[in-house]
């Protein structure tokens, strides 16, 4: 398995390519210089670009920023805030869900939003 | 720009006709796609989508030694790399600069390519790919960069959109003669003080074709817009 960061700088080039951008116009759309981007695709920027940076990448080339964002090894903004806002829990949460299979996630997934959605109400 | 590292003639000789014609192939290929050729050329697009090369702004000056390196050709794929003291975005006044340079490139692997690779002694050179079979530095002219300048200039500014976009803007096809340009009647003589007033002329047609002023004042010298003078009865 190569290294994460350049595994996404692999996919984030091959996509931009596929969408037909070049590298100066798709850096111009999500407000990079062409020189990090480079860098980011060849897997030698010393940071992954920032959680939201990477939710733009992808919204332009129409990829799920939230598996992009995990793709270069970030957290979206939000779900760092969960966490940080019930520090015990949360994690707790998430460790005990890790070994569900998908449908048994999806199914925790929509109890969850019902039960949220409930507490709104 | 010249070759850091051979100083014998790499490649055979080839006239500039030859050389604007194999620009003009390129771009007939990315307009047989559906593309419009307008002003200024899609260079980057050419490059990534249309030939597919892989495309890098790196700091090559770190890599090759020396402030003057531009660019670099690998030939074994195709991987061009720009010095990012030409980042467009970065340095947005050297924007000429950048399309030169990438167009030069572009230059060596469409006129070099299949000649390098038919000369058994380059071929070992650049087979691995670790080598780069050009690294283009600012200020020489040996015959294997004097074409890539050449075929960049007129990938660039192809002749028939010049020739429109003078058109549009000097209101007329006649030629400008150096009698018309804004030199001192006494230094009219002297070369450099004529290129320096031709190109602060030219300037809004270089911004035109994001290309330096420099550049487009060979072009139009080339094209036989700026001339000495104007032959009698020819306007």
């Amino acid at each position: 398995m190569s290294d994460p960061l350049q595994h996404f700088g692999s996919v984030l080039r091959e996509r931009r390519l596929e969408k037909g951008f070049s590298l100066r116009k798709f850096a111009e759309l999500v407000d990079i210089s062409p020189t990090y981007l480079s860098l980011v695709e060849t897997g030698k920027a010393e940071y992954a670009p920032a959680a939201e940076r990477v939710r733009k990448m992808a919204e332009v080339l129409g990829a799920d920023p939230d598996h992009w964002i995990a793709l270069a090894g970030r957290m979206p903004e939000d779900v760092k805030n969960i966490i940080l806002k019930d520090p015990e829990q949360m994690p707790a949460l998430l460790r005990a869900a890790k070994n569900l299979t998908p449908e048994q996630l999806k199914k925790l997934i929509a109890d969850a939003e019902r039960k949220g959605k409930g507490a709104e109400d | 720009m010249a070759s850091g590292s051979h100083q014998k003639h790499r490649v055979k000789f080839l006239h500039e006709k030859q050389i604007e014609r194999e620009a003009k192939l390129l771009l007939d290929e990315w307009a047989e796609k559906g593309h419009e050729i307008t002003v200024p050329i899609p260079l980057d697009e050419l490059v990534e989508i249309h030939l597919q090369l892989p495309f890098e702004i790196v700091d090559l000056r770190s890599q090759f030694g020396g402030h003057d390196v531009m660019g670099a050709i690998w030939f074994d794929d195709g991987t061009i790399r720009i010095d990012a003291s030409l980042d467009p975005h970065e340095y947005p006044h050297l924007r000429g600069r950048y399309n030169f340079t990438v167009a030069h490139e572009v230059g060596h692997w469409r006129l070099h390519r299949s000649q390098l690779l038919d000369d058994p002694n380059e071929r070992t050179l650049f087979e691995s790919g670790s080598k780069p079979a050009f690294v283009c530095r600012d200020g020489d002219s040996v015959p294997e960069e004097w074409q890539a300048n050449a075929f960049a200039g007129c990938l660039l500014m192809p002749r028939e959109l010049v020739f429109d976009e003078w058109h549009a803007w000097r209101g007329a096809d006649a030629p400008v003669p150096d009698a018309d340009l804004d030199v001192r009647p006494l230094a009219r003589n002297q070369k450099r003080d004529v290129e320096l007033a031709r190109e602060a002329l030219c300037k809004p047609l270089a911004e035109r074709f994001e290309v330096s002023a420099h550049a487009m004042r060979i072009r139009l010298e080339n094209l036989g817009l700026f001339v000495k003078e104007i032959e009698p009865g020819l306007f």
